[in-house]
């Protein structure tokens, strides 16, 4: 009898799929307190064709498929919820397939990450620019994409999702569809509407609907005049209703706010961090652009009006622009501006990171940063909470990272940890997001329960035998 | 390192497995041989550490599916330079100890272990007659000497070019030198987790160099002068000299004028690649460049130098155990070399000079060693 090892062998070849045991140990898990589960084997296809053919045989073996691109979720979202899963490794596919100057986008396929896209962009196209995290350089564009997850455009735009403007997917069945404006062809990525917007049939699913293969995404001009500036604050009210007032006022492209500890650990301050009286506790790092010199000034000098006021209440609060801040710190602090992901260093201290992470209504935003804050200090944690003011402050986005070393005690007391920031998000009527298992199983609890039902018809609809991530998001 | 000198036990709580170690940091340069070739996670730095500290701390047990992404890595060490985490300086450390209990666990790869048989019974890892000492009397050299020229066994037994050109270029320059019965370094044995005959073969080799009254060792070797300064040490063997490379000499000799290059036209235009052994695992880049820079060539760089150079493939028992994706490996750094227009690809290691031509095509540029160089110029 051929083995399924066979079987996906003679898609992908032979050499690209693996039952080894170190590859079914390493893809088992990830950097987060999530529980590790093995998969039975690890298949890399590299052309949609390949991914097609996977589903086509997962579909008549009954097996479980789960996407993967980096594994870096921070979410445990690519490790198998049930027994003899097939890891879809993705990184294989890593083409730019297009850049449409005129129509601002770019196609990639599924493993092209950050790092590739910036490379990229500034070799071929210096005039656009796309949006980075403060993930490695090295993480999925399309992943985080799909994730809804957040860049250094976001402040603007919103959550990634919104950057989509069409994509390719292989259904759970095995059919090849497009959604958005390229159902009329290549070279015609340039939207989304005016069509049913199926888009969402992918974002935010963690890979249950089906396996993106291609995706285009929206580009930006870069402004010709751009200036960052830190901003230092004291308390968590006073802090997000200043951030409040700059995102509304529309005056930064982004606006990244971390705990001062995480500015103290990009200064090369060794860990632990400890929190020192009479800092400040937070730096927010702000970029402001404009089209020509006198925008760019008009807005800096709002900026700084706005910081004024808020002295009237903080006589402390200090925004400085960016060349004071390099001069003090390094050269290297130009780089967390321009390329936010050179700053992300700082979280490999250990073998483990985790967090909890939320978009939040903005009402809500400085409670939960309080409360948070106190609920990380009590299990003695780093404070290392980034908050960012999404799409001109219609929504907030707030987490708090722990970066911890994966031993028995802490994977426990990290587990408490992000359980009881849990419960204080959906107390406040916070979305977590990358969302792991166990935590979309309290959300579930809170949640409208048509919009389960509904989340799990559609699923059922497009995946009749039930093989794209079973036991992803609680379902 | 911990009381039981295990470097997995003290990075055991490093590594989030975040990517950096695959591509060269800004550059997006794919930087991991083993990881391009093979593409599964376990075959990158962070998925050997993975597995390291698994088998360390009994999460996963020992068995043969594990010896592929433990030995397919040239430990080139160019996710040390990428990585940015507190560990990234023990990376190749790591590996080499997991290759150690690997093969005190379940036994190495068959080719490795040939090396090892080779070793013991003739003193190199190719199974060649032992024929060192002949040197001496080919090239009539003394007993007794200032230098002892380690030969190493890929320019004694294969690169034979390398020898002779050494040979010629130091006695051209009249340096009291002399080769001693000189077993393998070790280098082979210590890169694949074959830690046993170790000790033995670097003592011989260190009483034969003090028996020729030597006061510094050269050698034209990358891997073995890894071994010599850096591996020795921490084996507990005191080498009793100073060691050199090659390339450290060449430009001494040429900066004090004891060898003077003559002016050629035209001046062939080369390229130059750093080897793994020399550059990264030592920091020597400086040296061979200041010694191109005065030859009569012309060098342009490749697209990836210096710490971040594309290694040729051979290193870490690849081209024993995985012949196919060594050259696979080493006709990427070809194409690199070939878009910089070379005439001629210069490095200074035997095993990338052999690794590097068997990538490149019969119609290419050839590739020799820097002595050859030098040799022809002097
Ligand atoms: C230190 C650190 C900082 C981070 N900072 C940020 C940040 O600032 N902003 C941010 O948004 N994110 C951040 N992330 C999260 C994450 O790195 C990104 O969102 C990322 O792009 C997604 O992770 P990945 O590429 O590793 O995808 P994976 O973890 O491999 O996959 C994520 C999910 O998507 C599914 N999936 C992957 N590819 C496909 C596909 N082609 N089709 C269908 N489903 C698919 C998987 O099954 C899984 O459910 C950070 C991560 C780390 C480790």
């Amino acid at each position: 009898m051929v083995s399924l090892k066979e079987k996906f062998g003679r898609i992908v070849g032979a050499d690209r799929v693996s039952d080894g045991a170190a590859e079914r140990y390493v893809y088992s898990r990830d950097m987060t307190e999530n529980p590790p589960h093995e998969p039975q084997l690890v298949v890399m296809p590299s052309t949609a064709e390949e991914v097609q053919q996977i589903v086509r045989l997962a579909n008549e073996e009954r097996v479980p498929l789960v996407p993967f691109a980096t594994g870096q979720s921070v979410g445990g979202l690519t490790i198998p919820q049930v027994d003899d899963a097939v890891i879809v490794d993705l990184k294989r596919m890593n083409k730019i397939l297009n850049v449409d100057e005129e129509g601002m986008y770019i196609v990639v396929e599924p493993g092209v990450t950050f790092g590739h896209v910036r490379k990229y962009l500034d070799e071929n196209h210096p005039s656009l620019r796309y949006t980075y995290p403060i993930s490695s350089p090295f993480t999925s564009v399309i992943a985080n994409a799909l994730l809804q997850g957040l860049c250094d455009l976001s402040t603007r735009y919103g959550a990634m999702a919104e950057f989509i403007n069409g994509l390719e997917a292989v259904l759970p069945t095995g059919e090849i569809v497009r959604v958005g404006s390229a159902i009329l062809g290549d070279d015609n990525w340039f939207g989304r509407f005016p069509l049913p917007d199926l888009v969402g049939l992918f974002t935010g699913w963690q890979g249950m609907t089906g396996i993106v293969t291609k995706m285009a995404l929206q580009l930006w001009p870069k402004k010709p005049f751009t200036r960052h500036f830190a901003l230092f604050t004291f308390g968590e009210f006073m802090t997000t209703d200043l951030l409040k007032q700059i995102a509304r006022g529309d005056l930064a492209e982004d606006a990244g706010a971390l705990s001062f500890s995480v500015v103290k650990a990009l200064i090369g301050m060794p860990a632990p961090i400890e929190a020192i009286e009479g800092e400040p506790d937070y730096g927010t790092f702000l970029t402001l652009s404009g089209i020509t010199s006198l925008e760019l000034d008009e807005k800096v000098r709002v900026l700084e009006r706005i910081v004024d006021r808020s002295k009237a209440e903080e006589p402390k609060n200090l925004l400085i622009p960016f060349e004071a801040v390099a001069r003090l710190m390094s050269e290297e602090a130009y780089g967390w501006v321009d390329f936010p992901s050179d700053s992300f260093k700082q979280l490999t201290e250990y073998d483990g990171l985790t967090w909890m992470g939320t978009y939040i209504h903005p009402k809500n935003w400085g409670e939960a940063l309080f409360k948070g804050r106190r609920i990380v200090e009590k299990y003695g944690y780093e404070l290392m909470a980034f908050l960012k003011p999404m799409k001109g402050m219609h929504f907030c986005e707030f987490k708090f990272i722990i970066r911890f070393p994966r031993d028995d005690e802490n994977l426990k007391k990290v587990r408490q940890c992000n359980n009881e920031l849990l419960d204080l998000a959906l107390d406040l009527k916070a979305i977590p997001y990358k969302t792991p298992v166990w935590s979309a199983r309290k959300l579930h609890e809170r949640a409208d329960p048509n919009f389960i039902e509904l989340v799990r018809r559609i699923r059922n609809l497009l995946d009749p035998n039930g093989i794209m991530n079973p036991g992803r998001w609680g379902l | 390192m911990t009381s039981d000198g295990s470097v997995i036990e003290q990075w055991l709580h490093s590594c989030v497995r975040c990517s950096n170690c695959k591509y060269v940091f800004r550059e997006y340069f794919p930087s991991c041989p083993s990881g391009e070739y093979f593409g599964f996670e376990t075959y990158y730095a962070s998925g050997r550490i993975w597995l390291a500290q698994a088998l360390y701390k009994g999460e996963l047990e020992w068995e043969p599916s594990l010896l592929d992404p433990i030995f397919a890595c040239t430990t080139c060490g160019n996710c040390e330079v990428q990585c940015l985490a507190p560990h990234r300086e023990h990376i190749v450390d790591m590996i080499e100890e997991l290759r150690a209990r690997a093969v005190q666990e379940i036994g190495g790869l068959p080719s490795h272990i040939r090396f090892r048989e080779n070793v013991v019974q003739f003193h190199n890892p190719y199974g060649a007659e032992h024929h060192n000492r002949n040197l001496v009397e080919t090239h009539s050299l003394p007993l007794q000497a200032e230098t002892v020229y380690f030969v190493g066994c890929t320019s004694n037994y294969r690169e034979t070019q390398i020898r002779d050109a050494t040979i010629s270029v130091l006695k051209k320059a009249g340096v009291d030198f002399t080769v001693v019965d000189e077993y393998c370094c070790g280098s082979p044995l210590i890169r694949t987790g074959q830690l046993g005959p170790v000790n033995e073969a670097a003592q011989h080799n260190v009483d034969a160099i003090r028996d020729a009254g030597a006061k510094r060792v050269v050698t034209s070797c990358s891997g073995c002068y890894r071994t010599l300064v850096r591996d020795y040490p921490k084996l507990g063997i005191d080498l009793g000299v100073e060691a050199v490379h090659i390339t450290q000499l060449l430009k001494e000799l040429i900066d004090k004028g004891t060898i003077v290059p003559r002016p050629n036209e035209p001046r062939p235009i080369i390229t130059w690649h750093d080897p793994c052994h020399l550059g990264r695992h030592m920091g020597i880049y400086d040296e061979p460049r200041a010694v191109i820079s005065k030859l009569p060539v012309d060098l342009v760089e490749m697209e990836t130098t210096r710490e971040n150079a594309w290694c040729c493939g051979a290193g870490g028992g690849a081209k024993a155990a995985y012949k196919d994706w060594s050259v696979e490996t080493s006709k990427k750094r070809i194409e690199q070399a070939l878009r910089t227009g070379a005439e001629l690809i210069v490095t200074v290691c035997p095993f990338c000079t052999r690794n590097l031509r068997d990538g490149s095509s019969e119609d290419g540029p050839p590739v020799i060693d820097l002595t050859e160089l030098v040799d022809r110029f002097i």
